[in-house]
């Protein structure tokens, strides 16, 4: 409530503490978030007698993931702009379907089939926010048509019959892997290219006087980033190496945290949804804004759609059902506000970690379906409980 | 000694190792209205959320004494009970519910089954609201038919419904008109003489010259002084806050004023949910270069529409012409107007200029983002830089640049959204109530703003309800009343009773 004078050089430590706290608590939420990762793992190693852990069901269990994970990017987006899609689910089987189709019934060749779906991807999405933004339908009622629209057309177009098999080449899009050499040579780069911005980054800053984190809270977290991608490298190069689909999913976080962090469309997208007149009356072009995130919803719907497809070597016409509870539960899980204007990309993924996690968990242990559906449900209201809770004290 | 009705004795308290208030002492006695002043931030809000519960008792030190005896109270529930109610500055009423059901909500009398008492609770309204003069209401209509001035009544009545002993008054007038103000004024003296203590908080001290007996300041959570009202005047109070003596309000700068920027013809403005009603009627006006131009009227006069549809920010339909520089503009929405050079700072602050999660630096440079990119990319240094030149121009009051701006008092949110616009480099700048809930320091802050972008050349149009204000800072006044321009005045030797009176009975002369 006291303002705290920023300007005299005598009260310069006072902000630096108080900017050190606010950084710690919002890492904290994410470490939380770790931290019952970690529980879970632990958790079902041990009821699986040490099978959960191993370099082939981890490899597993992050291509399981791709999927909702790239659902999720998309939709942290919608979120936070202050917007639901309900509609991803069938979305995704309706591309997949489309891709199936393509390239079993009308023999196009994988590549033409691929882009064919990611524009009708992006069309499909671009559709939703024109009915959102333009017509003011609000978007949940949106989603909730289109996901029986989108699921209709799919079982229309396979006539209620999956479609196989699909070419190999597209097969290869989620079977396939990235050697162990190549994924070793790429993790290394992409750690040293995370430690040279850096560095650089400091040293601009550093020259411009603008107040940043201290060094070894900045060495950590590298260090910690480290530490994870050797592991997992090390872990999926014991197998057969990175899966392509993970790989996919983990540029997907790059382009799509660069966007959320680095681009005006990102800041964008946040202000959007944290007060909508505010941003209107700053001369932003909301519409054009939400627009733009569903379109990019519906182009993640292709890429998820298309790994789908490609996983199952099949079209079915019941692929992707309640997909978009799985995207829309990781967001939340992963601390996506639901009133909008805040959230994280990686938050989402590694939500969407959790969920995979458990199903893969459970099913392990054959544990029945139902037991399942229980297990998530519970899981899925607590996090967001919890998230609550670090929340309201803030005030 | 406990001819006080409550005293509180050493109140302290702290937020995360700030201390929000520190050792401060109040005491009221029945019938007396204290007047609490203090800038905003000084720690008014805490304090009072300390005596009616919201921070219970234990999480901060220091007594309160109700008659004479420890009050610990809980919750908001255990200090209503004692008999403390505050009235907030936002309204608490449904406004889809009923008078009378809003005068009793949460403690309705009830009937065998848990049914609602209806002919108890209309009885009992009735005699409430007849004792604030409040004779012609209809109780069974939705709160939403009444305007906010009636609905400030409907909150004390509904605080006497609950036996207050001490009301406290948190802005009360911030939404009220000068009429309405003096009704509320009144009705404070009719609850003295029946023994009802109250606090009154508020940054028109004409209003606590008026009502109050004795007035307590708080200054950075710290008591200063209490003074009975007689032994006081506003000057000495404002000294009080700041702590030091203003120099003039308004600082006015002589300078010269250019040719015509802006001309607006035949705006015509419908109502958003009702289009045969008509919100402006048929405006025109001209702004020269450098000029201030006041833009004053009653409550609902079209004051806000109309510069709204300049702007191209009008919910419902407009038509008209706006001229920028001789040239016919199209503004279909903000954007395009700050594109042709204007920038609006809105009236309400919560809902149409904070983005209350983003950082006070992301908030100043939303309208301009695009000037610190490279590529599509922010060039976050860049940014963060022009964010503390107009933090520390506009003396932006932070703990630092990327704390969040909903953490900020409503003067230096008001700051920020200045420099937000401003940064966009305006020829001519909509002010809509720029000082409304803003403490006398950020007042003058801003008022010397208006003057130094006036003598660079910036036009302006400042719609405001405050006549001192008016009075203060405009070179020329147009007055509205129900949609029409009633008054085109030179300000020189103008006076509040002139543009009342335009605003009052001005219908009939239009003036071009």
């Amino acid at each position: 409530m006291v303002a705290v004078s920023p300007r005299s050089p005598s009260a310069k430590p006072m902000p630096i503490h108080a900017q050190d706290l606010r950084k710690l608590f919002v890492q904290y939420k994410i470490l939380a978030l770790l931290l019952a990762l970690a529980a879970i793992w632990g958790f079902f190693h041990v009821a699986t007698d040490g099978a959960f852990i191993t370099s082939r069901n981890v490899s597993n269990l992050l291509r399981q993931t791709s999927i909702t994970g790239m659902l999720a990017c998309g939709m942290v987006f919608v979120i936070i702009a202050g917007e639901i899609d309900l509609s991803v689910g069938s979305l995704l089987g309706l591309l997949g379907g489309v891709a199936a189709v393509l390239t079993v019934n009308l023999a196009w060749s994988s590549w033409a089939a691929v882009a064919a779906v990611l524009l009708l991807g992006l069309a499909a999405g671009g559709l939703n926010g024109f009915v959102v933004t333009q017509l003011r339908v609000p978007s949940f009622i949106v989603g909730l048509g289109g996901m029986l629209l989108y699921r209709g057309i799919l079982q229309g177009i396979t006539r209620g019959a999956t479609i196989a098999p699909v070419p190999a080449d597209l097969v290869y899009l989620a079977q396939g892997y990235l050697p162990p050499v190549p994924s070793s040579v790429l993790a290394a780069a992409v750690f040293a290219t995370m430690v040279l911005s850096t560095l650089l980054r400091r040293r601009r800053r550093a020259g411009m006087a603008i107040t940043q984190a201290p060094l070894w809270s900045d060495a950590l977290k590298l260090g910690a980033i480290g530490i994870v991608l050797a592991v997992f490298v090390s872990m999926l190069n014991r197998y057969s190496g990175v899966p392509l689909p993970v790989l996919l999913l983990l540029v997907l976080l790059a382009v799509f945290t660069y966007v959320g962090t680095q681009t005006v469309l990102g800041r964008h997208i946040y202000a959007v949804g944290g007060n909508v007149e505010a941003s209107r009356l700053s001369g932003i072009n909301v519409s054009g804004v939400k627009m733009l995130v569903f379109a990019l919803m519906g182009l993640m719907c292709a890429f998820a759609g298309i790994i789908n497809t490609a996983r199952l070597a099949a079209g079915s016409p019941s692929a992707g059902t309640n997909g978009e509870l799985d995207a829309i539960a990781a967001c939340f899980i992963g601390g996506t506000s639901m009133r909008g204007g805040a959230g994280t990309v990686h938050g989402a993924l590694i939500g969407a970690l959790v969920m995979t996690s458990l199903d893969n968990g459970m099913s392990m242990m054959d544990v029945d379906n139902y037991w399942q559906l229980i297990v998530k449900g519970s899981i899925l209201v607590i996090a967001v409980w919890i998230d609550v809770l670090s929340g309201a004290k803030r005030d | 000694m406990s001819d006080y009705l409550f005293e509180m004795l050493g109140i302290g308290k702290s937020f995360a190792g700030v201390r929000a208030l520190d050792g401060i002492d109040l005491r009221v006695r029945p019938g007396e209205c204290l007047g609490l002043c203090g800038e905003n931030g000084a720690g008014k809000s805490t304090l009072m959320k300390v005596l009616s519960g919201v921070y219970p008792h234990g999480s901060w030190e220091g007594e309160i004494l109700w008659q004479g005896q420890a009050l610990q109270a809980r919750s908001v529930r255990d200090s209503e009970r004692a008999g403390i109610v505050i009235i907030h500055q936002e309204l608490m009423l449904v406004p889809g519910l009923s008078v009378v059901e809003n005068l009793f909500l949460g403690s309705e009398p009830t009937r065998p089954g848990g049914r609602m008492d209806y002919e108890a609770m209309h009885a009992r309204a009735r005699a409430l609201l007849q004792e604030l003069q409040l004779d012609d209401v209809d109780l069974s209509l939705p709160v939403m038919h009444y305007g906010g001035g009636h609905q400030q009544l409907f909150e004390i009545a509904k605080a006497l419904a609950k036996d207050a002993r001490l009301l406290i008054f948190d802005e009360p007038t911030s939404s009220l008109t000068m009429k309405e103000t003096e009704v509320l004024l009144g009705i404070i003296e009719r609850l003295k003489q029946r023994g009802i203590a109250c606090i009154y908080i508020s940054h028109k001290l004409d209003e606590v010259a008026r009502v109050c007996d004795t007035v307590s300041v708080i200054r950075d959570g710290r008591h200063v002084a209490t003074q009975p009202m007689r032994e006081l005047d506003e000057q000495r109070i404002i000294a009080l806050m700041v702590g030091r003596q203003l120099e003039t309000l308004y600082p006015r700068v002589e300078r010269e004023i250019g040719g015509v920027v802006l001309r607006v013809q035949h705006m015509n403005c419908q109502d958003a949910l009702n289009p045969a009603r008509q919100r402006v009627k048929d405006v025109s006006f001209a702004l020269r270069r450098g000029e201030i131009l006041g833009l004053a009227g009653l409550v609902g006069a079209g004051r806000t529409e109309l510069v709204s549809a300049i702007f191209g920010a009008y919910a419902g339909r407009s038509a008209g012409e706006v001229w920028m520089d001789g040239r016919p503009l199209r503004i279909r929405s903000p954007r395009d107007a700050i594109q042709a050079g204007m920038a609006m700072v809105p009236e309400d602050r919560k809902r149409h200029g904070i983005v209350p999660l983003l950082g006070v630096d992301k908030n100043i440079t939303l309208a301009t983002l695009r000037h610190y990119t490279r590529a599509g990319k922010v060039q976050h240094e860049q940014e963060c830089r022009v964010a503390e030149d107009q933090i520390a121009r506009m003396r932006v009051k932070t703990a630092h640049a990327f704390q969040p701006i909903v953490h900020l008092s409503g003067g230096n949110q008001q700051k920020a959204l200045f420099a937000r616009m401003l940064l966009t480099r305006p020829k001519v700048l909509i002010l809509d109530e720029p000082t409304r809930g803003v403490d006398v320091g950020a007042k003058a802050d801003i008022y010397r703003l208006i003057f130094e972008l006036a003598a660079e050349g910036v036009s302006i149009i400042m719609v405001s309800s405050e006549l001192p204000e008016i009075l203060g800072v405009s070179d020329r006044v147009l007055v509205m009343s129900e949609g029409r321009l009633c008054g085109d005045f030179i300000n020189a030797g103008l006076t509040q009773e002139q543009i009342m009176t335009a605003a009052i009975d001005g219908g009939g002369r239009a003036v071009a």
